[in-house]
């Protein structure tokens, strides 16, 4: 690429040229101040030629032609090094107004980072960075070591209205006003001088004028004196087609007004000036001036000899004190000449004599230490380099030789150490080396803000265009650029760079950064008044649960403070504060089914299910049901969820707070969309746009290439969402909603419950949810978005719905609907509490409702009563009563089921009271449910019947622990002893036992001992245990009275009053209507079959406790224990018999032998005629026939096993025994009277055989020595089918020990 | 003294920032982690020119700011990990030292990472919450400061 037309090359070409020093008298300035022009201004445009084409000859004898050329023009005046104060506030000015100009896309979104990566070069960085670079240039002319800022020429200028204007010529040279550098020696103040003398057109004909010239040309030589008419055009103005000035925009005046007299012969005077000025007299003389030079210095520094010489002459002069500043080098010494040499060298293109001249002058300065002089040759050998475009190292190393010698220079080196910067940085940029171009932008950063500011954000574009782009590095410098320029409250710069910095982490997870961007520029756009823009960037830093307490507080003041000022509510979709857990979405809605309070929703519906089985009437059954109605009536809104006009439609999502302050909510509603039947298909459609459109655009955040397009959709399904909403909002007649105030604590979370009621039939669709944060942002929530991730409360459907319709409800004629609570149900209870609730159930509407059901799925627990139960006085109710009316059977199917009576109406203000019976059976968490079934009296309406849900939860805690032993009474039969220990498992009730029942009429039960003996502080404490024995006796008595009787009262059984008497009144009675009931209840719990004919010897029986913790009075406590335990008497067969002898017995032997008479008793337990025969054996017969099956006929003293049953021995000690016996075996006794009696037994009843034996000799006898063969006959009792009963058998005696002794 | 410590991802994304001082420098030390990046990235584009040879995960000095130098290392899955330190004045050889260096600082960062992303409850590419990795990397950042220091 030709240097020449790199951008740094034309800013070489444009700043390093010849400059002309203008003097000129006032009047000069009032001609041309009429076209709105000073003079100079005047002249610019014209100084500029691109093809000049003149032969110039420097040193070589070849000459060459230069093409472009420039001069520029200053006033004496304005030679000087600029004051940098001045300068400072021109380079703001500069800024500022770039600012102004830059107000077009503030407010637009900030470009996306891979469309900046696409974008041209030249438009990624603003334009205003050339002129602001030039600027910065330009604070550093005019240095005294640099000669190329030294004026070539000298024009003086004057007016053809003064007066003795050759003495003004001579006036204007006046050495007072010239600048310094002329005076002070760092330049030759002879320099090459020009006459012009101006001529206004509209003072009169140029006659006079001519005569001057004359004179002039007279005095000051023919060659420098020019006459300049302008302002010829006559009294018109010109409207110039192209202005010449236009270009230049001085800041005075519009650009139309420039030149308004200037015609073109001005035009072309003008341009002829400036040509002859160039060409006759500034090109020669820059050339003449060259060659002289040249040889001066080839005669004193060329050449070997001249070398050594000026080495030789250097060393002496190393002791004179360093000074840097340059002015020991005056325009007449070597250096400064061969300075000058290279400059105008330089600026008449030729290079190679520029930088042969630089370098050796660089060695110069370098050897006496003068390093701003040697730093300004370095800086220009590098730029002749690369305007030699031959050594791109030599060029680079020469810059940065040059800015680092500037910058050790101090303060001031600084600002030529920017201007060399700046050049070095151009020439990096020229090479594409972008990345070592931003860090010497880096290095030219300044403790002054704006200055670096600029350079900063310079310096982020470089990092932008490098290759690769070094993204981080970009966004970084953005910020640190941005952040300055808000300090120095050039708010609309560091918007712009805050803008890019934001393409840049969109998208990436780099939280900390994104808040600080945002949050910067949010404040910027506040400065500015833009609120809209403003809130949208605030908007983005509310999420900040990372950032520290103070921080977060200072995001959420500010964000409200700019809403407050923008004045006006904003509506957000997808506002992050609060945090909206959507998986929380909770719907309850109620259909067909009804839910008494919000807890019972949160019962699986399969538990409900199940208890609702048997109470509706099922699909085939009933052909008319409601989900056929309803698929007849819309079939294709079958599958949406159906609600009741009139009822609401409860949401719960949680809200949370995300940061640790707390943050207030106000008017938290849903937003709902009702149509009504007619237009439902529009209305539907519109909504499935809006969520598709909204589902898309979300789901592919954080894909970078699709990033754009995707913006762009989300914007615009924003909008529509939001236009979709506010209309909504706006149509509220046909539903209501529910608002709700909330305020979150930090880091707090809150279920809110909103609610919906739908006022008319159509289709209600749940779109969102909208609240109202600190009282001025509005932030909406499409739950559209999110529907994969949620849950339906009651998902009978579930399978079956498509996700989206869970929010969309059919909306049906309004209903009956009932409402019922259990009243004063307890929530805590100790086990065995019994205690009489009603039920209260109300219908609010006109219609009345029938076919009433109930169900509970613990009827263990909560029993349904009877109607006159309703007033009874409790506990007095459970006294027992003299006359005992047969209980009416309850109207209970076998499932459980209660029907209600069929005369019941609920209706209006018509509550309906029905009493329930509480008892806490078991000790534990108990979950009751009641389900209540009705129908709609009204057969038109959408649906047939509905059911009431109701759910409590129980506490029951442990009470009395009983546990029990059962053992039979030795000897008696059909009696049995039972040991119980009861312990108080409450932590500090103390319990008084008050009675003791058997429940059932086969069981009588008594106290062993007096209760006062057992059981003398009448209460337990807490944690306290006793025992006590009872005898439980059967009392069954021969079924003659036949089946009915003992069905008819099952119950009646036997109380122990546990308390002294007197100090309770009457017992309570077991066999009446509660305790009744829940006994049963207990059966089945326990599986145990009403039917108590068993044949086994098992004894099933109910006790009941009745107690009452002492402190607590009012509770009264039934404990229900169940025996099921099968008792292990001597014989599982049906026949059982005691033999009644009595233990021992005195006899004279000597007078005679002894008889002993006894009975056997023999009871039947089995429901068949039993015959049984009982055959006596003589002892040696036995021992032979039934060596294996009799227990022992032994005789005589012998070691007795106390266990009684003989089975438990084990054979092999048996038979030790009996062998050891029987050698000395004679029987001792025989049995007397007949040896076989048969005796028929009825069912369930005894006999009594008389026995007798006749013993011999004193000895201990046994009297096991016969055998009971038992029959069962046959009865036709159908009930007995099922059970497998031994129909015959045989028994042996069972040991029975007799000792005789005789007497004295 | 070792200032900040950082894992990035291998799409750029931070899953874990630590810094040791008492001072409030999140956002400053944020920045100088994500400024590392593009030259992390340099480093892996133009291995030649950095002079890194091949499988090295060390990747050395990424840049020196005013009152910071920056370290960097790589691992084969392309997860970076970033330390900011203030000791301005350490020798090349020192920081490449296995036994004390900087180099030995990564390698049981390294290790703590390892076993932090191995845990089954860690979901690749989110933030690395483990309190038990919080706690080994300010052993490592405490221990190496004393090993520096002495």
């Amino acid at each position: 690429m030709d240097p020449v037309k790199t951008p740094l090359g034309k800013m070489l070409l444009e700043e390093i040229t010849p400059v002309v020093m203008v003097l000129r008298t006032p009047l000069v300035e009032e001609s041309c101040l009429k076209n709105s022009l000073s003079f100079i201004e005047m002249l610019s445009p014209f100084c500029d030629f691109n093809n000049i084409d003149v032969p110039v000859r420097t040193s070589s004898d070849q000459p060459y032609r230069l093409q472009k050329f420039k001069l520029r023009l200053f006033y004496e005046s304005d030679i000087k090094q600029p004051n940098i104060m001045v300068a400072k506030e021109r380079l703001k000015q500069v800024i500022t107004e770039a600012g102004e100009k830059d107000r077009s896309d503030l407010s637009t979104d900030p470009p996306d980072i891979s469309n900046v990566l696409e974008s041209f070069k030249s438009e990624i960085s603003p334009s205003w960075f050339e002129i602001f670079n030039k600027e910065l240039v330009r604070t550093v002319s005019f240095s005294e070591h640099e000669a190329f800022d030294h004026p070539v020429a000298c024009v003086s200028v004057v007016s053809s209205k003064d007066e003795q204007p050759i003495n003004k010529f001579v006036d204007l040279f006046n050495t007072n006003k010239l600048p310094s550098l002329l005076n002070d020696g760092a330049m030759d103040p002879k320099i090459l001088k020009h006459y012009v003398l101006v001529h206004d057109n509209k003072d009169g004909p140029s006659e006079k004028a001519t005569k001057i010239l004359t004179e002039m040309k007279n005095t000051f030589g023919f060659n420098g004196c020019h006459l300049l008419c302008i302002n010829s055009s006559q009294d018109e103005q010109i409207e110039h087609q192209d202005n010449p000035w236009a270009p230049y925009n001085f800041d005075s005046s519009p650009s139309q007004n420039l030149g308004r007299y200037l015609n073109i012969d001005d035009f072309n005077e003008i341009k002829d000036l400036i040509q002859e000025l160039s060409s006759k007299h500034i090109i020669p003389y820059m050339e003449q001036k060259v060659r002289v030079l040249n040889q001066q210095v080839s005669a004193t520094r060329k050449g070997f000899r001249n070398q050594i010489k000026n080495l030789w002459w250097r060393k002496g002069k190393e002791d004179t004190p360093d000074s840097s500043n340059g002015s020991m080098y005056t325009y007449s010494s070597v250096e400064s000449q061969i300075r000058v040499l290279g400059d105008y060298a330089f600026m008449l293109g030729d290079y190679e004599l520029a930088l042969s001249n630089y370098r050796l002058v660089s060695t110069d300065y370098k050897i006496d230490k003068a390093w701003k002089c040697y730093a300004g040759v370095q800086e220009m050998m590098g730029l002749t380099y690369f305007m030699l475009d031959q050594s791109r190292k030599e060029a680079e190393y020469c810059m940065e030789n040059a800015f680092n010698t500037y910058l050790k220079l101090g303060s001031s080196g600084r600002q030529n150490a920017t201007r060399c910067g700046l050049w070095w940085i151009e020439m990096l940029k020229t090479k594409d080396q972008f990345k070592e171009a931003a860090s010497v932008y880096f290095r030219i950063c300044s403790e002054e803000l704006l200055h670096s500011a600029v350079m900063l954000e310079q310096a982020s574009y470089c990092y932008l265009l490098s290759q690769p782009p070094m993204l981080h590095k970009y966004g970084f410098h953005l910020i640190l650029s941005g952040d300055r320029y808000k300090k120095c409250d050039q708010i609309k710069h560091a918007i712009r760079t805050y803008r890019n910095a934001v393409s840049v982490y969109k998208g990436t997870p780099w939280s900390y950064i994104k808040d600080h961007v945002h949050f910067h520029i949010g404040q910027c756009y506040g400065f500015l008044g833009m609120y809209d823009v403003g809130v949208t960037h605030m908007l983005e830093v509310l999420d900040c649960s990372h950032q520290s307490k103070a921080t977060q507080e200072l995001f959420l003041r500010d964000f409200l403070q700019i809403v407050q000022k923008a004045g006006k509510s904003f509506e957000v979709l997808r506002l992050q504060l609060p945090v909206i857990n959507i998986s929380s979405l909770k719907i309850d809605f109620e259909d067909h089914r009804t839910y008494a309070s919000p807890g019972s929703t949160s019962v699986k519906e399969s538990v409900w299910c199940s208890l609702e089985e048997e109470m509706i009437p099922s699909l085939p059954n009933a052909r008319t049901n409601w989900l056929e109605l309803q698929s007849k009536l819309l079939p294709k809104y079958k599958e949406s969820n159906i609600c009741v006009a009139g009822e609401a439609i409860k949401i719960a999502i949680e809200f949370k707070n995300p940061l640790e302050i707390p943050i207030s909510i106000s008017s938290v509603s849903l937003i709902c969309e009702l149509s009504a039947t007619s237009d439902e298909t529009n209305s539907g459609d519109h909504n499935f746009n809006v969520d598709t459109d909204v589902s898309c655009s979300t789901s592919g955040i954080g894909n970078n290439e699709e990033h754009k397009n995707l913006s762009i959709i989300l914007t615009t399904a924003n909008l529509v969402f939001l236009a979709h909403c506010r209309e909504i909002i706006s149509d509220t007649s046909s539903f209501s909603l529910s608002e709700v105030n909330i305020s979150l604590g930090g880091g707090e979370a809150y279920l809110v419950q909103l609610t919906v009621t739908p006022k008319v039939e159509g289709i209600l669709n749940i779109v969102g949810v909208r609240w109202n944060l600190s009282g001025s942002v509005v932030g909406f929530y499409s739950f559209g978005t999110n529907y994969g991730k949620k849950k339906i409360a009651k998902g009978r459907r579930k399978a079956k719905q498509s996700p989206g319709n869970c929010l969309k409800f059919m909306v049906i004629k309004s209903l009956p609907k009932l409402e019922g609570f259990i009243r004063a149900l307890p929530e805590k209870a100790y086990a065995g509490h019994l205690q009489h609730l009603v039920l209260e159930l109300r219908n609010q509407s006109e219609f009345s409702v029938k076919n009433l059901k109930m169900k509970t799925s613990h009827p263990r627990f909560l029993n349904i009563g009877k109607q006159e139960d309703l007033d009874l006085e409790f506990p007095a109710c459970l006294e027992k009563k003299t006359n005992v009316s047969p209980p009416a059977n309850p109207k209970i199917a076998s499932n459980g089921v209660f029907l209600f009576p069929e005369d019941l109406s609920v209706q209006g203000e018509n509550l309906l009271l029905w009493p329930l019976w509480f008892r806490a059976a078991v000790p534990g968490n108990i979950s009751l449910q009641v389900v209540i079934y009705y129908e709609m009296g009204d057969l038109s309406s959408g649906m047939r019947y509905r059911t009431l849900r109701m759910h409590y939860n129980l506490q029951v805690l442990p009470s009395l622990d009983v546990s029990f032993k059962i053992s039979p009474y030795p000897s008696r039969l059909q009696e049995f002893l039972v040991h119980m220990d009861i312990v108080n498992k409450t932590d500090s009730e103390s319990i008084q036992v008050n009675q003791l029942s058997t429940i059932g009429s086969h069981w009588e039960i008594s106290l062993l001992q007096p209760i006062d003996a057992i059981f003398p502080s009448q209460s337990l404490i807490a944690g306290q245990a006793f025992s006590c024995f009872f005898v439980l006796k059967s009392c069954r008595k021969s079924s003659s009275t036949g089946e009915s009787t003992s069905s008819l009262f099952p119950h009646i059984g036997s109380n122990v009053s546990l308390v002294p008497d007197g100090s309770k009144g009457a017992p309570f009675d077991t066999s009446n209507s509660p305790l009744a009931d829940f006994h049963e209840c207990e059966r089945l719990q326990h599986g145990i079959s009403n039917q108590v004919g068993n044949n086994r010897m098992t004894i099933k029986c109910g006790v009941c406790f009745l107690y009452s913790a002492v402190s607590v009075k009012p509770y009264n406590f039934v404990l229900i224990t169940l025996f099921n335990q099968s008792c292990n008497t001597a014989s599982t067969s049906p026949i059982s018999w005691v033999v009644d002898a009595p233990r021992t017995r005195h006899h004279d032997f000597s007078t005679s032998f002894c008889e002993i008479n006894f009975r056997m008793t023999i009871y039947n337990s089995s429901n068949a005629r039993a015959s049984i025969v009982i055959k006596t054996l003589d002892s040696t017969s036995v021992s032979d026939q039934l060596r294996d099956e009799t227990s022992g006929n032994q005789v005589g003293w012998h070691a007795m096993s106390l266990a009684k049953d003989i089975k438990l021995e084990s054979d092999a000690l048996r038979n030790h025994v009996r062998k050891s016996l029987l050698p000395e075996s004679v029987s001792a006794f025989i049995w007397s009277g007949s040896s076989s009696t048969r005796v028929q037994l009825k069912p369930l009843s005894t006999t009594e055989i008389p026995l007798q034996i006749c013993v011999f000799s004193p000895g201990l006898y046994d009297l096991s020595n016969y055998v009971l063969n038992w029959n069962l006959q046959p009865v036709d009792d159908h009930e007995n089918v099922g059970e497998r009963i031994q129909s015959s058998g045989t028994s042996l005696g069972y040991p029975c020990y007799l000792t005789v002794l005789p007497s004295d | 003294m070792i200032v900040c410590v950082a894992v990035v991802g291998h799409q750029n994304n931070p899953l874990y920032i630590q810094s040791f001082t008492e001072a409030d420098d999140a956002l400053k030390l944020h920045h100088i982690v994500h400024c590392s990046l593009d030259v992390v990235d340099e480093r892996v584009n133009n291995p030649k020119k950095s002079g890194l040879t091949l499988n090295e995960t060390f990747l050395g000095l990424l840049y020196p700011t005013e009152n910071y130098k920056v370290y960097g290392y790589l691992t084969n899955t392309k997860v970076k990990f970033i330390l900011v330190t203030t000791d301005l004045d350490v020798r090349d050889a020192d920081v490449r030292n296995l036994r004390y260096g900087i180099a030995k600082f990564f390698r049981r960062f390294h290790a703590a990472y390892v076993d932090a992303v191995s845990n089954p409850f860690h979901v690749p590419g989110k933030r690395i919450t483990s309190r038990t990795f919080a706690e080994r990397v300010s052993n490592i950042v405490k221990s190496f400061g004393l090993s520096s220091a002495g």
